[in-house]
């Protein structure tokens, strides 16, 4: 242990003598000649920055590794959640031994005809999904994603192009109350007129009227 | 006039939505309107532009673009379905799913076989129209981009379509793009823009007219390809076209809220070179103008500012007649609004829920024209949310306020109410025949439902405690199957009387549950009916304002109405551009008559004159300024009251005050979205 720190500790010395020499190098003007690097030294030098690499590539599949576990742990306790208990899957296990009877069943049902569909419909199924033979249901799928997100991008477009960037709308208050501007019977802004408009903006300007008052009549 | 004392109720927070889309069925005369939550307006422009029919929205179907192809109409939308509407049942009849994403643009043919719908994907389908249905046939080559704006050549031959950038010509037999025309974009910081032909018509000389984001109006010839001319309209989006039957006047709708005309006028040098000039500019929209037709005689516009603007061209109509006022219609002809008469409750009808309101009280006494003190004042009782994806198509409470029904298309619910607790209990039981209703009605005791169905008939149900059970179906003989749109019944009960948009009204016996007779047929739309409850008349109010009163016992019309005839209505009530949409008696005065219309609310009182056509029929403040000797002298039949306005319902009450539900036009105007920034001088 102590021959191998002692080792590390020296390599790192060299490591810093290395790049002291390179950074000597870099400093040093063009007229000096290049410092000599031994054929030991560069050697080394390079084995240990392969040695390095390999460690990293190694600690990496160990990692990688222990993710993959992970997760496989997780999909592993998922199944185990959405499982029935242990006792109910015993029971479905122990009925299967008589399938014959089952699927005689199924088959009167079928046979039954329109009633058993009506009954099955009355039952609160989905309307537009259907019983397959066994267990298996198709459906419709009725708004599939691609189809919103297409529609998502046609109304976007349409309201970016109608109100969005370097559209120069401004406010139905201003349209209004720039005919109240230049009408014959002049008045003030439609928020202003009419009481049941912007209830929260006058309230603020309430508050800040009173506090302006107040403020006034400190320094008084 | 009598003095009432009047509940003004100002808490109906109705909205209309945006005008999407508008097609003009020339040979019925009958104007289709979508708007933004789906909603589909027909408007009979032969007869006073009344709204015939509303066929109630759907959440997530909302029309982009509609199309008449004879009796038929279609409409195309973002939801990728085209979907045909069944108008006498007032409902989708199908939808066919166009596989190709968000459709923009739907057109047909002008021999009425084919139908092209523009979609996201960038494609054109064409779809064969059958019998029945619809089928898909093929698709044109594919773009890249989506296609915005569809229109055929008049031959069938050609289509030509409006995409980002440019205009592409389809030969229709071979589905191959024969041309591609090269829209320019904006000036200065759009130029990065790519811009969207929004709209596009292909005229019968093959030339192409195309409105763009741009806005800019372009000429082009479809033959050779090229650019003739260049119009710059606005310095916004021209979002709408179209062009007159005859080809000689097209009109463009900006987002500015113009609309600005081009004809087809030879120029000074010779009369065979014309060219498309820009002649007139309407503003009649603070908004953005979506939708355009160009009737014979009008311009129509609709867009983001809710209404439906006429525009007669006057060269195209007599000057100075009622022909040629321009009309607006902001508010819906029919009734959103039910009143619990015993109660005091009202009802207000939203698309996607119901308003139960209690209206306050005051015990004060003041002279007339005073706003009295509120002792309790209005709450709203109820908030109910529709079920489902249907919008409400109609709803009613009943007169003594214990029950509560809406419809939509597809569903019928009833709902128990109890008003001292505030409970609502749906009555689960309903009898299977009740599935869907056009319109509603609660008879006067409130033990009777009446919901009109298909083919003009009534269902009555029998309301017991907590249960309801079907009596009778009533059917009118005639077979018309048009839907009703009105529906009335006396204040004692025995007669019920309803209206269709055949113009036929039918008069039911409900004692012996039989028909009882039909009112002759007038030429216009009846848009307000009632059932006077005394002597039983039948006031019938028309589309084109016309007043008459039928006597139920006698089956024949009364001495009043033959009189009224015989006068004629004054010329100023025939220029009146609303409707009238209710009719009400006063129990007081069995003499009055109480009628109103979007901008006044009027007292017939049958015992005095009727006024001249050069007497002033709005005479109630020069009626007020006189002595009271001589006020009988001046008086007439006809009381008129505007104080209120846009009313949206006036009902009298039980207790004999009178209900006035405003909906100011300022109000809608400010909740609307943002209006374009237009720099006014000086300001």
């Amino acid at each position: 242990m102590v021959k191998k720190q002692r080792g590390e500790t020296s390599s790192s010395l060299k490591m810093e003598k290395v790049s002291d020499n390179f950074n000597l190098m870099l400093e040093s003007s063009d007229d000096e000649a290049p410092e000599e690097v031994t054929f030991e030294d560069s050697k080394a030098q390079a084995l240990k920055s392969m040695k390095l690499a390999l460690d990293t590539a190694r600690r990496d599949k160990a990692l990688l590794k222990e993710k993959r576990k992970k997760r496989q742990e997780l999909f592993q306790e998922q199944k185990k959640r959405k499982l029935l208990p242990a006792a109910v899957l015993e029971e479905i296990a122990s009925k299967k031994q008589k399938p014959s009877e089952d699927e005689a069943e199924d088959e009167q049902q079928e046979e039954g005809g329109e009633e058993t569909k009506k009954t099955k419909k009355k039952s609160g199924k989905l309307a537009n999904a259907r019983n397959l033979k066994g267990k298996y249901t198709v459906q419709t799928v009725k708004h599939g994603a691609s189809e919103a997100s297409q529609r998502q991008t046609a109304e976007d477009f349409l309201q970016s192009r109608l109100y969005g960037a370097g559209s120069c709308r401004t406010t139905s208050n201003e349209l209004l109350s720039l005919e109240n501007k230049k009408g014959r019977n002049k008045s003030a802004a439609v928020t202003f007129v009419n009481k049941d408009w912007a209830c929260r903006e006058k309230a603020k300007a309430e508050k800040l009227k009173k506090r302006w008052i107040h403020k006034q009549q400190i320094p008084c | 006039m009598a003095e009432f004392k009047v509940h003004r109720v100002r808490f109906f927070d109705y909205m209309p939505t945006a005008i999407r889309a508008m097609a003009f069925n020339h040979r019925t005369e009958r104007l289709a309107v979508a708007r933004a939550d789906g909603a589909l307006e027909i408007f009979n422009f032969a007869d006073n532009y009344f709204q015939e029919k509303v066929i109630p929205g759907q959440d997530g179907r909302a029309a982009e673009a509609l199309c008449w192809l004879g009796q038929r109409l279609f409409s195309a939308g973002l939801n990728g379905e085209i979907t045909e509407y069944d108008l006498e049942n007032l409902r989708p009849r199908y939808t066919v799913e166009a596989y190709g994403g968000p459709i923009w643009s739907i057109s047909s043919n002008s021999q009425g076989t084919l139908l092209a719908v523009g979609c996201e994907d960038g494609t054109v389908k064409i779809f064969e129209i059958l019998e029945d249905r619809i089928q898909f046939q093929r698709n044109l080559d594919r773009q890249k981009g989506r296609i915005i704006s569809l229109c055929w050549h008049p031959s069938g031959t050609l289509i030509a379509a409006g995409m980002m950038d440019m205009i592409k010509i389809f030969d229709a037999e071979s589905g191959r793009a024969t041309h591609r025309l090269l829209v320019e974009r904006g000036v200065g910081a759009s130029k990065s823009r790519e811009v969207v032909v929004w709209s596009i018509v292909f005229l019968s000389d093959h030339t192409i007219i195309s409105g763009d984001s741009a806005g800019k109006v372009q000429v082009w010839d479809g033959l050779t390809g090229t650019l003739v001319r260049t119009h710059l309209v606005t310095k916004w989006d021209v979002l709408a076209l179209s062009s007159s039957q005859d080809e000689s006047s097209v009109v463009a709708g900006t987002s500015e809220g113009t609309v600005v005309q081009f004809q087809f006028l030879s120029s000074n040098v010779g009369p065979q070179d014309k060219e498309w000039v820009r002649t007139r500019t309407f503003k009649n929209h603070s908004h953005d103008v979506r939708a355009l037709a160009h009737t014979d005689t009008a311009v129509v516009s609709g867009g983001m500012d809710t209404q439906l603007v006429v525009r007669p061209l006057l060269d195209k109509v007599e000057k100075n007649t009622q022909e040629s006022a321009m009309r607006k219609i902001a508010f819906p002809h029919r009734s959103l609004v039910c009143c619990a008469k015993k109660a005091g409750l009202l009802l207000f009808q939203f698309p996607d829920h119901l308003e139960l309101w209690r209206l306050g009280e005051s015990n004060g006494h003041g002279s007339p024209g005073d706003s009295l003190p509120v002792k309790r004042k209005p709450e709203k009782l109820i908030q109910l949310k529709r079920k489902g994806e249907d919008h409400i198509s109609c709803s009613a409470v009943s007169p003594c306020g214990g029950w509560l029904a809406y419809s939509t298309v597809s569903s019928f619910r009833l709902y128990r109410l109890q008003n001292n607790t505030i409970s609502v209990t749906k009555v689960s039981r309903l009898p299977k025949d009740l599935r869907s209703a056009q319109q509603l009605c609660f008879s006067s005791d409130s033990t009777k439902l009446f919901a009109s169905s298909c083919r003009s008939s009534v269902l009555v149900v029998d309301l017991n405690q907590s249960d309801c059970k079907y009596l009778h179906t009533l059917r009118p003989k005639s077979g018309s199957s048009q839907p009703v749109h009105l529906l009335c019944v006396s204040e004692d009960g025995k007669w019920l009387a309803t209206a269709n948009t055949d113009c036929l009204i039918h008069v039911f016996n409900l004692d012996k549950l039989k028909l009882h007779c039909t009112v002759p047929v007038y030429s216009s739309c009846p848009t307000a009916i009632a059932i006077h409850p005394t002597n039983s008349n039948l006031v019938v109010v028309h589309a084109d304002q016309q007043i008459f009163e039928y006597s139920l016992v006698q089956k024949e019309y009364t001495e009043w109405s033959r009189k009224l005839q015989k006068r004629g209505l004054h010329p100023l009530w025939m220029e009146r551009d609303t409707p009238i949409t209710h009719i009400a008696f006063n129990p007081k005065n069995p003499a009055h008559i109480i009628l109103h219309d979007t901008f006044m609310f009027c007292i017939i009182d049958q015992n005095l004159p009727l006024p001249e056509a050069k007497t002033p029929l709005y005479n109630q403040m020069t009626l007020r300024s006189l002595p009271e000797s001589e006020r009988i002298m001046h008086s007439h039949a006809f009381k008129i009251c505007k104080h209120f306005q846009h009313l949206l319902c006036v009902r009298l009450l039980e207790d004999h005050s009178l209900v006035v539900v405003e909906r100011p036009l300022l109000d809608i105007q400010s909740q609307l979205p943002a209006p374009v920034r237009q720099k006014k001088f000086a300001t």
